[in-house]
């Protein structure tokens, strides 16, 4: 029993052992004359343990729900605001059903919370405008090499099909003379899943400590309105100078090797929607230690 | 799972209290072989009956460590790891890179080592002569030696692991640990979260608060997570037999910094334990009402 666990425990299981042998040779692809796989759709999953991620589903989800969770009863009731349409009414039966005029926008009550429904963050947009750009579309190159040494990500990279990589902002609408529409204005890219909460690990033991004179992201003051679209849409957005670059180590490891520094604007988009969103997703965000301090 | 079960409990109407408790069956009968005996007054004051109220702190320590991933799942990462290798974009070299640098020197070395691992020794990239291969690692172990690399790592198992030292709060990283007293609860030394009662006038989540510090001393740092309780426990009170109940209410909290320093005499130990351990320190009764409160990991 002991000799058969120790042969177990010896063989390595993260190495290459031998390469299977070749049994039938593979199909070529007319065009290319490359063997092609008899996976058609090959799907990678996570390739590492995710600290962050870790912390998030041992620790944080759980004081989230606790921190977040409102009591039925103590919700306000619903105001009615008009009759409710009864498809069995024979008055309405066939009807149509108008909605609700006005903006709902800031004015929908936050949903339940339930142990499926806490709080996550849901994706990560890093986003970099490079005004040079403008004059000569070559000056992206260094933005789009930084953003890539970031975070790692290129388009369908490593077998993930859904990956869009980095991508190309274009200008959308025209500037009196200076922007026309479809002029490339800057890069970005969206972050989901373990290279998230990675980067969020290297922005937070990294970059966040060193930045000169940062006391933390700045709240907006007690007197914001509640229901303005940003505060009810779950999203912690902040910048970053062009110094802050250069303290990423991915960065800093050739600093050399680009022109310059870029700045950036960083969204964390949560998944918390409704009155006091924004709220919520800045007490998930502090539970990754990003700072923040009121005026 | 300890989630839905606080969800429900707190979603269940006040007055329907059969769902606050599992075990409420067996105390049923337990609580009608004694007050067979002895029948409680019918003519009972409204004040007797009410309820005993106590909040109690599950404290909690946070994983320190990550967790060590099992052989399975290394096994799989490495298999993702290796497909993921294989379909790379290219590596655009010479934007990061200097031509001849010693850092690309460097990165080409890492980069062949992690192949092999990847796909086997067999599987060779570009053909370096032994020479210039030789070469480029005295260069390359020169650059870490200036750079301080080769700190040696802290051991993932912390001395208080190999004493078995349960007072410690470095002992057992990669696992969440609660804090339970052992205290002297009618002549017995009984195992318990910190608890204590609530004044009047005085809110749940301030009586915790006040209770903490009173049975383990200031010289922590603690933060409790919410004002909700995250769960509650109810017993009829063993010290009086007159059918008052003994209603807990548990709330999480966590510690920052400092250790725990009992103040009163009735509380003789301490301990910081994982789930499993704390199932053997407490009673049957208690483990029931507590052990979806606290995390497996």
């Amino acid at each position: 029993m002991s000799a058969q666990a120790g042969a177990v425990a010896r063989r390595n299981v993260t190495r290459f052992g031998r390469a299977p042998p070749v049994t039938k040779n593979l199909r070529k692809n007319p065009r290319t004359l490359l063997p092609q796989p008899h996976v058609k759709n090959l799907l990678v999953r996570d390739i590492a343990p995710c600290r962050i991620m870790d912390h998030y589903y041992n620790t944080l989800q759980d004081d989230l729900m606790y921190m977040t969770y409102v009591h039925q009863s103590a919700l306000p009731k619903q105001r009615q605001i008009r009759l409710t349409f009864d498809p069995n009414d024979p008055y309405a039966k066939n009807r149509y059903n108008p909605p609700v005029g006005g903006s709902q926008v800031g004015r929908k009550p936050a949903p339940l919370v339930t142990p499926e429904d806490v709080i996550r963050l849901e994706r990560i947009q890093i986003h970099t405008m490079v005004k040079e750009a403008i004059g000569s579309r070559n000056n992206l190159l260094p933005a789009i090499m930084a953003i890539r040494a970031l975070t790692g990500e290129t388009y369908q990279g490593g077998g993930r099909h859904s990956n869009d990589g980095i991508q190309i902002v274009k200008a959308r609408k025209s500037v009196g003379g200076w922007l026309r529409p479809g002029v490339p204005v800057g890069v970005k890219v969206d972050l989901k899943g373990p290279a998230m909460y990675d980067f969020l690990g290297t922005l937070v033991d990294f970059v966040l400590p060193r930045i000169r004179d940062f006391p933390g992201f700045i709240l907006p003051p007690a007197s914001s309105s509640v229901n303005s679209p940003n505060a009810v849409s779950g999203v912690v957005s902040f910048g970053l100078p062009p110094a802050a670059m250069g303290f990423f180590p991915q960065i800093e490891v050739n600093q050399d090797s680009y022109p310059k520094m870029f700045g950036m604007h960083i969204h964390l988009v949560t998944n918390a929607t409704g009155l006091g969103a924004q709220n919520r997703a800045r007490a998930l965000v502090s539970g990754f230690q990003i700072p923040f301090i009121r005026k | 799972m300890f989630s839905r079960n606080l969800l429900t409990s707190c979603r269940a109407p006040s007055k329907d209290v059969s769902c606050l408790r599992r075990a409420l069956a067996t105390e049923a009968s337990l609580g009608s072989s004694t007050t067979a005996t002895s029948t409680p007054p019918p003519a009972s004051s409204k004040r007797s009956t009410r309820p005993k109220i106590t909040t109690a702190i599950i404290l909690n320590r946070s994983p320190t460590l990550t967790r060590t991933p099992t052989p399975f799942e290394r096994a799989y990462y490495a298999y993702q790891a290796r497909i993921r290798r294989a379909l790379h974009n290219p590596f655009p070299y010479e934007f990061y890179f200097k031509q001849g640098s010693l850092l690309e020197t460097r990165f080409n070395i890492e980069e062949a080592e992690r192949e092999r691992l990847a796909f086997g020794k067999d599987f060779t990239g570009e053909v370096v002569t032994s020479e210039k291969e030789e070469a480029n690692k005295r260069a390359v172990a020169q650059l870490s030696q200036q750079e301080g690399e080769g700190e040696v790592i802290m051991p993932r198992t912390h001395e208080s692991d190999i004493k078995k030292d349960f007072k410690s709060l470095d002992r057992k990283g990669a696992r969440n640990l609660y804090l339970l007293l052992r205290v002297n609860h009618d002549g017995k030394q009984v195992w318990r979260f910190p608890q204590g009662g609530v004044e009047k006038g005085e809110l749940l989540h301030q009586a915790a608060q006040r209770d903490l510090f009173a049975e383990c001393g200031p010289h922590m740092d603690t933060w409790i997570v919410s004002r909700n309780p995250v769960g509650v426990s109810k017993s009829p009170s063993e010290a009086t037999k007159d059918g008052q109940e003994d209603i807990t209410f548990f709330y999480k909290a966590h510690i920052m910094a400092g250790q725990v320093r009992p103040t009163q005499a009735s509380v003789s130990d301490f301990a910081w334990l994982t789930k499993e351990e704390i199932e053997s320190h407490v009673s049957k009764d208690y483990w029931e009402d507590i052990k979806d409160m606290l995390s497996r990991h």
